[in-house]
């Protein structure tokens, strides 16, 4: 379409017409009672096709009536006067006429064609771009915002996306300025349901304050497309409305494609769990085994003949059975703790506690394990208040703890410090041992990784991905190094005020 | 094996058949006879009428709540109440020691546990009245003459820090909870964060004096989330 002033006003051609036909009239002038008057048609002829080709039939039209009506006027004798001389002028008007028409139709339609191809190219143009840029994109929220942006930036209007719920209807991306309230989406919802467009110039809803149209694949309404125009024009029923049409439809099928994605990456991650799963029953089966085995064995020995067992060996049998049953109880521990650790059941009881009182504690705990090894305790000050779980925090010291008895040598120290640091505090539990490979120090919160084993390390490894969830649970971090010397060092960093967000649950107190 | 040299004899109320086993066995090698109740109805009723000398009570029972059987038998009897109850269960247990219970112990334990609190139970009950004087190692705490030493050497306590030890030590092997430390020290019928922190602050205070290393507390110890306790030898 031609960016020209009168094109953009209303009756532009027509002004522009009545003009082409002064300038013919003119030119006419110029001969007039040179040569014949008839011969002027041919002028005004041109000025028919010229009006056709530019303006269309309307516009081609009126320039053959008007042009009529000048050339009797201005070139027919006599002059100046609509009353006509010679009869054989009226075969001429009326000639005039019915060429003129008919040049008016067979002009304008080839205009007509060239108007639409010129169109469909930019359609075209803008389909092709947003399709390339709806392939790029992998998630739903993507091909929302391609969508949004581009019929944003050709209509020039707010717009917004509605994707269904289970039940009712919610924005997945709105601009700002547009009206986001329940009347519109009890309009989107209809939208939806009848999948219909509604809303601000069409006979549905028609109070809304926006226009509404289905996102609508051959099998399914996947979403409503709200459009509000800046400058307040209706789209519905207007060439426009071509252009909409195709975006949504183009955009549904990418909406569709998305969603039909994330179902599939979901039935991907069940199947992933449901292989974890798996691997976590045959992991725990083999540790509940293990100790159950030398269990029964013992007791069944004691059982069958207990006179002919000596004395000694009755003790030895007795003293590993129980051992190992307290060792059945650990691993049932980690299990229950990694249970409410997974399934989010894990409910915080915080209040403010004594980082002193919890470390003795956990010392006390394992006051077997730790025999014989120095731990120091450095704390600042005689009492360090920390929002927590005491309970649950006392798990992650004693598995850290128990940890590091386990991955250093008998006898070496242990060292245990805490500071405040940037709102947190930060509790570092340190071991002269091994030390951790370091490609594994990424790993080695993850579920059932275990670290080389120097010697028989026993354990489910679950203790650390335990920690972790404990630790995150409270909006904490927890991390682990290497000494520079030799050994591991552990970091527990815990908010000193607790987030609005951690889930405190009420009950234990 | 001698049997009832106590003549104390206690009731069993639990679902489990094999820890009423062991625990039957546990007491009667100790000279404790035993009755038992499978369930909570039982269980109630055998206290109020069978007159034991004490009560082992399971918490998860199958029929009845725990602490509403707590409840129902301090109605009418003053028998000692000692709960069994499993690991992250502290609200429960809370709740059954300011129902009346006396104490607890998380499964599993072993049978010297038991017997320890059974013990500790038992001469309160039998003395009748708290002794005077409390030892535990090397610390002495005199309740009548206000005199608390570590090592014979005099430990000076603020007046608070002391009504704090001598509740610990009446109840000495006992767990005390939050709630009722603060309201028999402080007045307190709620648990108010700045009392709870006042209670910490005393605490700690208290092991600075009298803990050999107050990292590692061995008399005032720390039953998570639910109180504290005074060790008892």
């Amino acid at each position: 379409m031609e960016n020209n002033f009168f094109n953009r006003i209303k009756g532009g051609e027509f002004i522009l017409s009545t003009l082409l036909v002064a300038f013919v009239t003119a030119i006419g002038s110029l001969f007039r009672g040179v040569i014949d008057a008839s011969n002027f048609t041919v002028l005004y002829l041109l000025a028919v096709v010229i009006s056709a080709l530019s303006w269309g039939m309307a516009a081609s039209v009126f320039t053959a009536f008007f042009g009529v009506l000048a050339f009797d006027f201005f070139l027919v004798p006599p002059y100046n006067s609509f009353s006509v001389s010679d009869l054989k002028y009226i075969y001429t008007f009326v000639g005039f006429i019915i060429t003129g028409v008919i040049v008016s139709l067979v002009a304008s339609r080839a205009r007509k064609q060239a108007v639409d191809t010129k169109q469909r190219e930019a359609r075209t143009a803008v389909l092709y771009r947003l399709s390339n840029e709806m392939a790029e994109c992998e998630t739903l929220e993507q091909v929302v915002g391609a969508l949004r942006k581009n019929v944003g930036e050709l209509l020039n209007c707010s717009t917004a996306v509605f994707m269904p719920l289970t039940d009712g209807i919610t924005t997945a991306g709105n601009d700002a300025d547009f009206p986001v309230d329940a009347h519109g989406n009890a309009v989107a919802q209809w939208v939806m349901s009848n999948k219909k467009p509604a809303g601000i110039g069409t006979s549905t809803l028609s109070a809304a304050k926006a226009f509404y149209v289905p996102l609508e694949t051959s099998s399914e309404a996947v979403g409503v497309l709200g459009i509000k125009t800046n400058d307040g024009r209706v789209i519905f029923n207007t060439p426009e409305m071509e252009l909409v049409t195709a975006l949504a439809n183009q955009s549904s099928v990418a909406i569709q494609r998305a969603m039909l994605a994330a179902r599939s990456r979901d039935m991907e991650l069940a199947k992933k769990t449901q292989a974890l799963q798996a691997a976590l029953l045959n992991s725990i089966s083999h540790d509940l085994r293990t100790p159950l085995v030398s269990i029964t064995g013992a007791l069944s020995a004691l059982t069958q003949d207990f006179e002919a067992v000596d004395a000694f060996d009755r003790k030895e049998l007795l003293q590993a059975a129980y051992e190992d049953s307290l060792h059945l109880n650990e691993i049932v521990g980690n299990l229950l703790d990694m249970t409410r650790v997974e399934s989010g059941s894990l409910r915080l009881n915080l209040r403010q506690c004594d980082l002193r009182d919890l470390i003795g504690v956990s010392l006390k705990t394992l006051k077997d394990k730790i025999e014989g090894r120095p731990v120091i305790v450095d704390l600042p000050g005689e009492i360090f208040e920390i929002p927590m779980d005491f309970a649950l925090v006392m798990r992650v010291f004693i598995n850290l703890i128990d940890n590091a008895v386990k991955y250093s040598p008998a006898g070496s120290g242990i060292m245990i410090k805490a500071r405040a640091e940037g709102g947190g505090a930060v509790i570092e539990i340190k071991d002269s041992g091994f030390g951790i490979p370091e490609q594994d120090l990424e790993h080695i919160f993850d579920k059932f990784f275990r670290a080389q084993k120097p010697r028989q390390v026993s354990g489910t490894g679950l203790g650390l991905s335990i920690c972790r969830g404990i630790v995150e649970a409270h909006g904490g971090k927890i991390w682990a190094q290497n000494n520079p010397d030799h050994g591991a060092v552990f970091f527990i960093k815990l908010p000193l005020m607790p987030a609005a967000a951690i889930n405190t649950g009420k009950g234990r107190g | 094996m001698e049997k009832n040299k106590s003549g104390l004899r206690i009731l069993i109320v639990d679902d489990e058949k094999g820890i009423r086993r062991f625990l039957r066995a546990a007491l009667n090698s100790n000279g404790i006879s035993v009755i038992e109740a499978p369930d909570g109805a039982q269980g109630v009723d055998m206290a109020l009428n069978s007159h034991p000398d004490a009560v082992i009570l399971d918490l998860g029972l199958p029929d009845m709540d725990g602490i509403d059987a707590v409840k129902k038998i301090r109605e009418r009897s003053m028998a000692p109440i000692i709960i069994l109850s499993v690991r992250d269960d502290e609200s429960d247990k809370i709740a059954a020691l300011d129902a009346g219970a006396d104490d607890y112990l998380t499964k599993p334990f072993n049978a010297g546990e038991l017997l320890a609190r059974i013990r500790t139970i038992m001469r309160r009950l039998t003395t009748g009245q708290e002794e005077s004087v409390y030892r535990s190692g090397a610390l002495e705490v005199d309740i009548t003459r206000h005199i608390v030493t570590v090592k014979d050497r005099a430990v000076k306590l603020s007046p608070v820090e002391f009504d704090l030890i001598k509740i610990l030590v009446m109840n000495s092997g006992n767990v005390l909870t939050h709630k009722k430390i603060l309201k028999e020290i402080w007045g307190k019928k709620e648990e108010p964060e700045d009392a709870l922190h006042l209670l910490r602050v005393t605490i700690s205070n208290i092991r600075n004096k009298i803990e050999p290393d107050p990292n590692r507390p061995e008399y005032i110890l720390t039953e998570p989330g639910v109180g504290y306790r005074l060790f008892e030898e």
